[in-house]
């Protein structure tokens, strides 16, 4: 059994490191604060090849493994969530392109993400379809040579800043079975009656862009559809156990981030004469929030590592899912009662942890559908 | 043309911290690239990527603990390195900027490269002083604390902006071979992409031995001894101005250009 990382993993960690504390630190709370995608910062990300990380060598990424992208993403998240996500998100959509593309759709799709000139979504949720993914109801018929779609898609990320979108469609309503008849087709924005409508106001996150997306007659061309007619369901599970583990990564990174943030006040704040990290009350919170984050951790990159092999880990991935993203709320919790009233404005980063840690227990497969899931396998029913 | 860049592993110290002996403590002390030789690396990858330089080269003195900061170069786009170390160097308290010349001299002789980057200096120990020594010893010329390069290198000739004292900044032609001992400042060092950290793994490596470069383990005793390391006493002055931004950045102007510190 090994536990440890490579050179080269811990050097990927290092120069994410050096990134985030100079390109991003500093611009954190504003683009928080004024909600704004972090174009800026997205193009340097993209010059060191952070964006598409994933995507194979021969399409311009760096082809690395679901544990490098666990790695580079907890780093990230460590520092800020918000532009973490941004930065992570350019590539939505584009492993179902990578695994079930042709030729072709990967030469249009993948090279441009991979390069930082485009950038792409997930499109599944609708305003009626949240956790049961099996009512989308968006439309896609075939007219000629072409899909012509139809139908809203809600809480999109990358909704108004992105090119293309992954689009999670209904090709054929009478398929027999809930799971069946679905198909993904690429819509690019620049499509005759795409439109997108940014959701400000969110609670955390805020630098990554969240839209609603409407398709009004949209007529792409049926090049344009991935992999398989009818059988995105089959296609797009085969990714859960791999984007589960990328948040389960990013709920490690923002525990990381509290504690460390945690720790620095504790030892900096003084009241009744000493330091607050003196109190065994303190000292208590922090030790539990360090095994935690570190329980999760593990947790998580066991995950990957899993994934990596081609082991299907259904359950894993939604156990790591599910405890990390609740240790995220819960060291974020602490390390804004650490910092007393000082936690609570946006002086400290901790209040912004705080917020942003929640969309962890929520996006991809809420804690609740992570926990049907994980009593499922546990009792042998099949989905 | 060929390049080679010297690198160096040094110690990085946390803000606050506590000295033992001659030593600052173990726990408070990180490790990293030398800033100063980022910038020469950064130099170097560019007259590469604008097709002056045929190869680039990395040369450091240091333990195999070092080698993780050392590829940080070659992920950045050295083609190779060479990594210099000795039983006989592991009991040297203090390696001084004679044994150093004597061992990056004998790399330039075997390496035979057209141009020598070195940083000014090396942000732990800060002698500033092996790149000229090592012009010296392998009879090139040299420039130091070089804040600009001319990419063009007509007749053999590298067209040089030095820094001086006082913001007074001359321009040198230097004939190659030389060395140029390289300012923070002269571009902007770019990340490693993760694309090159991938690919450094898989470029050469070289250790040698004071041997394999035929260096005497005499001449890297030192003279020096490190006797007493301590905290000066600081004597704080400091000025609070308030008010907006427009007035505060002229009262801070005002006092630098009076104090001599901004012309
Ligand atoms: C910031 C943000 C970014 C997002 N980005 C994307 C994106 O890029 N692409 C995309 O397609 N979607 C995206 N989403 C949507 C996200 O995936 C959904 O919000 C999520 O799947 C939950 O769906 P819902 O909001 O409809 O909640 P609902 O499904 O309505 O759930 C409401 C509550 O009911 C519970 N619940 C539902 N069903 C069950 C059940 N069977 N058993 C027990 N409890 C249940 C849930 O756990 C939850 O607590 C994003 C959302 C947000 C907020």
């Amino acid at each position: 059994m090994e536990f440890g990382l490579s050179e080269e993993q811990e050097q990927i960690r290092e120069e994410v490191e050096r990134f985030a504390k100079n390109e991003i630190v500093p611009e954190a709370e504003k683009y928080d604060v004024e909600e704004t995608f972090p174009h800026e910062i997205v193009d340097k990300a993209a010059d060191m090849g952070l964006v598409g990380s994933s995507i194979p060598i021969e399409y311009g990424g760096a082809g690395y493994s679901t544990l490098e992208s666990v790695l580079i993403a907890e780093e990230l998240f460590s520092w800020d969530p918000g532009i973490a996500l941004s930065i992570m998100a350019c590539s939505f959509g584009t492993e179902a392109i990578r695994e079930f593309g042709n030729e072709d759709q990967k030469e249009r799709f993948l090279e441009p993400v991979a390069m930082g000139e485009k950038i792409s979504g997930a499109a599944i949720s609708e305003p009626d379809t949240g956790s049961d993914v099996s009512s989308v109801s968006t439309r896609a018929e075939k007219d000629g040579d072409e899909w012509v779609v139809n139908g809203n898609k809600m809480w999109i990320t990358n909704g108004t800043v992105g090119d293309f979108f992954v689009v999670l469609c209904k090709t054929n309503p009478d398929a027999e079975g809930r799971y069946n008849g679905f198909s993904q087709i690429v819509v690019e924005s620049d499509r005759d009656g795409f439109s997108s409508d940014k959701i400000t106001g969110k609670l955390g996150i805020r630098a990554s862009d969240t839209a609603e997306l409407i398709f009004d007659d949209v007529r792409v061309p049926e090049e344009n559809l991935i992999g398989t007619q009818d059988a995105a369901f089959m296609q797009q599970m085969q990714f859960f156990d791999a984007t589960r583990t990328g948040v389960a990564a990013q709920g490690v990174g923002i525990a990381k981030g509290a504690l460390r943030a945690a720790l620095e006040y504790a030892q900096d704040r003084e009241q009744f004469g000493q330091p607050i990290s003196e109190f065994q009350a303190i000292q208590h919170k922090l030790a539990d929030m360090a095994t935690q984050t570190e329980a999760a951790r593990n947790l998580t990159y066991k995950a990957a590592w899993n994934v990596d092999q081609g082991n299907d880990i259904t359950k894993l991935a939604s156990m790591a899912k599910e405890y990390t993203s609740r240790v995220a709320v819960d060291v974020s919790n602490e390390a804004v009662q650490i910092h007393g009233g000082s936690g609570y404005v946006n002086d400290f980063p901790v209040e912004r942890f705080y917020r942003d840690s929640k969309i962890t227990q929520i996006y991809e497969g809420t804690s609740e559908i992570q926990k049907n899931v994980i009593a499922r396998e546990l009792l042998g029913k099949g989905f | 043309m060929k390049i080679l860049v010297t690198v160096k592993e040094v110690a990085t110290v946390e803000d606050e911290f506590e000295i033992e002996g001659t030593e600052i403590a173990d726990q408070y002390l990180g490790a990293d690239l030398n800033e100063w030789d980022d910038y020469a690396i950064e130099e170097a990858v560019q007259l590469q990527e604008a097709g002056v330089a045929d190869e680039v080269v990395t040369v450091t003195i240091g333990p195999e603990d070092c080698e993780q900061t050392i590829r940080q170069a070659l992920a950045k786009g050295a083609d190779r390195a060479v990594r210099v170390w000795d039983d006989a160097l592991e009991g040297v308290d203090l390696l001084d900027v004679n044994a150093k010349t004597q061992i990056l001299s004998a790399v330039v002789e075997e390496e035979d490269p057209d141009l020598v980057l070195t940083g000014v200096q090396a942000g732990d120990d800060s002698f500033a002083a092996t790149g000229v020594s090592v012009a010296e010893e392998i009879g090139a010329q040299w420039g130091a604390v070089v804040n600009h390069l001319e990419h063009e290198f007509d007749d053999g000739v590298a067209s040089v902006r030095r820094e001086l004292e006082g913001g007074v900044e001359e321009l040198t032609d230097i004939e190659l071979p030389a060395v140029l001992t390289i300012q923070t400042g002269i571009n902007e060092p770019r990340y490693a992409s993760l694309r090159g950290i991938r690919q450094a793994q898989r470029k050469e490596l070289d250790v040698q031995g004071l041997a394999d470069l035929g260096v005497d383990e005499g001449e890297i005793e030192g003279d020096l001894t490190l006797t007493d390391m301590y905290e000066p006493e600081s004597e704080s002055d400091a000025t609070i101005w308030e008010g907006s931004p427009e007035e505060t950045a002229a009262e801070l102007g005002e006092m630098l250009r009076n104090k001599g510190v901004a012309p």
